[in-house]
Order: C-alpha cells, then sequence, then structure tokens
C-alpha cells in the first residue's frame, strides 16, 4: 500500500471514527453538518429510489431522524455515506410496505423476477421528469421513469456515487451477482431509451 | 465467428463502465473498436448514455435541508433529555435495589415483630413482606416499560 493510500485511509477512519463520537453524543452541530454535507447525494439516492420528489423529501427528512436515533449503531469500519444509504433505503422499503402490502421476504430478497421495490407509477410522467434539472434533464428523466427502481438505484449508487461493487451489494443487502446483473441491464436499458429518445 | 467478436466487445464496452477491463480485454477492446464502425457507435452510445445519467441533477430545495436541521436538532435535544431521565430512573433503580438488600433482614423481622402483635397469620405477614419488598421495583420496571412504550410510538407516529 502506497504512503499516499495508506495517509487516505487513516484520513477516512479518523473522519468516521469523529462522526461515530458525535453520533453517540447526538451532537446536533454534527448532524448538521452531516446534513449540509450529504444533502444533495441522500436525496438524490431517494428520488432514484422511490421515483417520486413528495416522498423523497419526506423520506430525506426520516432519515436523518434515523440516523441521530440509531446513531449508536454507526460503526466507524463502515463509510458514513454506505450507512447512511443503507438507513434511507430500509426507510424506504418500510415506506413501499405500507404503500404495496407485499411481503417481507419478497422485498427484502428480491429476485428479478418479483421486480423488488417497483412502485406504482401514481406520479404524472412528467412530474419526475420535472424532478431534474441539466442540459439533457427531461431526456433522462424520461428513459430513468422507464427503469426498474432497483435498476436505477444501483446506477446511481455505481455511477453517481462512484461506489465500489461490493459496497453496493452490502447499501443493497444483495450478492454481488445480483448487483453487477442490475447494472448491466440497468446500463442497457438506459441505452436503449436513451437511443430511442435522441433518434 | 464475426459475431462471436462483436458479441464479446459488447460485452467488454459495458464491462469497462461497470467493473474494470484487464490489460488484455482493455487493449482487445481498443483494437477492435478502431476497426469495427458498428461497436464504436456501441461504445460512444454508452457513453453517451452514462454523460446524460451523470449530468442529470435532481432540483433540490434549499428549505428541505433547514426543516430537517430544525427537526433534528429538536429531536436531539428530546433524545439526550430523555436519556438524562432514563439515567437518572437506572440510578435511583440501582441504589432501591441496594438499599431492599441490606434492609431485608430488618424489615423481615419488622413484618414478624407485626405479625405477632396482631396476631396475623403467618402466611399474611410474609406476602406483605414479599409485596413491600418487590413494589419498588415493578413500579420503577413499569415507568421504564411505559416510558419505552410511548418514546416508541412517538417515533413511530413521526
Amino acid at each position: 500500500m502506497g504512503l499516499a493510500t495508506c495517509w487516505f485511509m487513516n484520513t477516512v477512519e479518523q473522519e468516521a471514527g469523529e462522526v461515530a463520537r458525535g453520533l453517540r453524543r447526538r451532537d446536533a452541530s454534527l448532524i448538521d453538518y452531516l446534513i449540509q454535507q450529504y444533502q444533495y447525494r441522500l436525496f438524490r439516492y431517494l428520488l432514484m429510489l422511490t421515483g417520486s420528489r413528495e416522498e423523497a423529501e419526506d423520506l430525506f427528512q426520516e432519515t436523518w431522524i434515523r440516523v441521530l436515533e440509531k446513531g449508536h449503531q454507526y460503526q466507524q469500519r463502515w463509510r458514513f455515506e454506505t450507512w447512511l444509504f443503507t438507513i434511507a433505503r430500509h426507510l424506504a422499503i418500510d415506506f413501499l410496505r405500507r404503500r404495496q402490502p407485499q411481503s417481507l421476504d419478497a422485498l427484502l430478497q428480491p429476485t428479478e423476477a418479483n421486480r423488488p421495490l417497483e412502485l406504482e407509477d401514481t406520479t404524472s410522467s412528467s412530474a419526475f421528469e420535472q424532478a431534474f434539472q441539466g442540459e439533457e434533464a427531461a431526456s433522462v428523466a424520461t428513459a430513468l421513469r422507464h427503469l426498474p427502481p432497483s435498476y436505477r438505484e444501483v446506477l446511481t449508487l455505481r455511477f453517481h456515487e462512484d461506489m465500489e461493487l461490493e459496497e453496493i451489494a452490502r447499501v443493497v443487502d444483495s450478492p454481488l451477482s445480483t448487483v453487477k446483473s442490475r447494472l448491466y441491464r440497468g446500463l442497457a436499458m438506459l441505452r436503449e431509451w436513451l437511443k430511442d429518445i435522441y433518434a | 465467428m464475426r459475431d462471436d467478436i462483436h458479441e464479446r466487445a459488447l460485452e467488454l464496452i459495458d464491462k469497462r463502465q461497470v467493473e474494470s477491463l484487464t490489460t488484455e480485454e482493455r487493449n482487445w477492446l481498443e483494437a477492435h473498436l478502431e476497426s469495427c464502425a458498428q461497436c464504436r457507435k456501441q461504445a460512444l452510445e454508452t457513453e453517451r448514455a452514462l454523460r446524460a445519467l451523470r449530468s442529470a441533477a435532481p432540483r433540490f430545495d434549499v428549505t428541505l435541508v433547514l426543516t430537517t436541521q430544525m427537526r433534528a436538532r429538536v429531536r436531539a435535544r428530546e433524545l439526550i433529555e430523555n436519556a438524562a431521565r432514563m439515567r437518572a430512573l437506572w440510578i435511583s433503580c440501582t441504589l432501591s435495589w441496594v438499599l431492599g438488600v441490606v434492609s431485608a433482614p430488618l424489615l423481615w423481622r419488622g413484618f414478624e415483630w407485626m405479625g405477632h402483635r396482631l396476631a396475623i397469620s403467618r402466611a399474611v405477614w410474609m406476602t406483605g413482606f414479599a409485596l413491600s419488598w418487590v413494589a419498588p421495583a415493578v413500579v420503577a420496571a413499569a415507568v421504564i416499560a411505559w416510558r419505552q412504550a410511548r418514546g416508541s410510538s412517538v417515533t413511530e407516529a413521526r
């Protein structure tokens, strides 16, 4: 391991240690800082997962309250964002279970057949598209809306968050092979949809 | 045979983005892309799709952060206050238990004496002793259970 990598790892671990201690103390200023730091990334993840701006906003607030309440469970050997996204995901699953009752096994042990976290599209098609801004926002949002949430989820963790595949597997609580298969399928679907849109 | 080559190239185009390629795979793919317009188009479309995905930024309402920070501060204060109250309760429970153990022989004699004086049957004053001895613990346990149930129902209601 190089000196720079070693220094980086130490810094990351040190930061995670400070976060863990602060969460145990329920340090309000630390929570303020973490909300600021991860606001955008968490919101984007929740939006991708739920496909709804309102639900993403509700879950955003609930996630931080849960972080506060379960802060003593955070261990510094995990990266904070991995733990944060795991909490957000569990809340989203609870939310989906309330909205779309199905067996707990189907939600937590998803197979490709039962389309985990699949939401009924209760929002108008433009609502999801309006949630995005950027040059190609409308096209990407249209393409994303047609992807199952479980595919959107891994795509955002991989290509927005730059997470390693193992980390993604930990967040989504699925085997590495499932994560890879969702990534490949998601990428193929996204490419096809965008190809059609641009054509 | 040609189809196999294109199929491998298409697999590697996605693998390059999702995982990573070995040097041998990268060299092979680059060589293939130079000579195959169809696969090069697929590679460009993949890159464009990912560039578009990365550039798609959700609109973010800043007031959401302020609201969340305020809610988190209030909840943090509640949790800290609850923790302090629970700590006080646990300390008093422990002290009560220690005092109960220490005073048990005296209390036993007191109940025995009272039983003789009032001519109460042995079973009755012994039951009285047992009840007076466990009562503080039962009350404390009930308070703790009630507080915890209240705490979790408040959390769920939020």
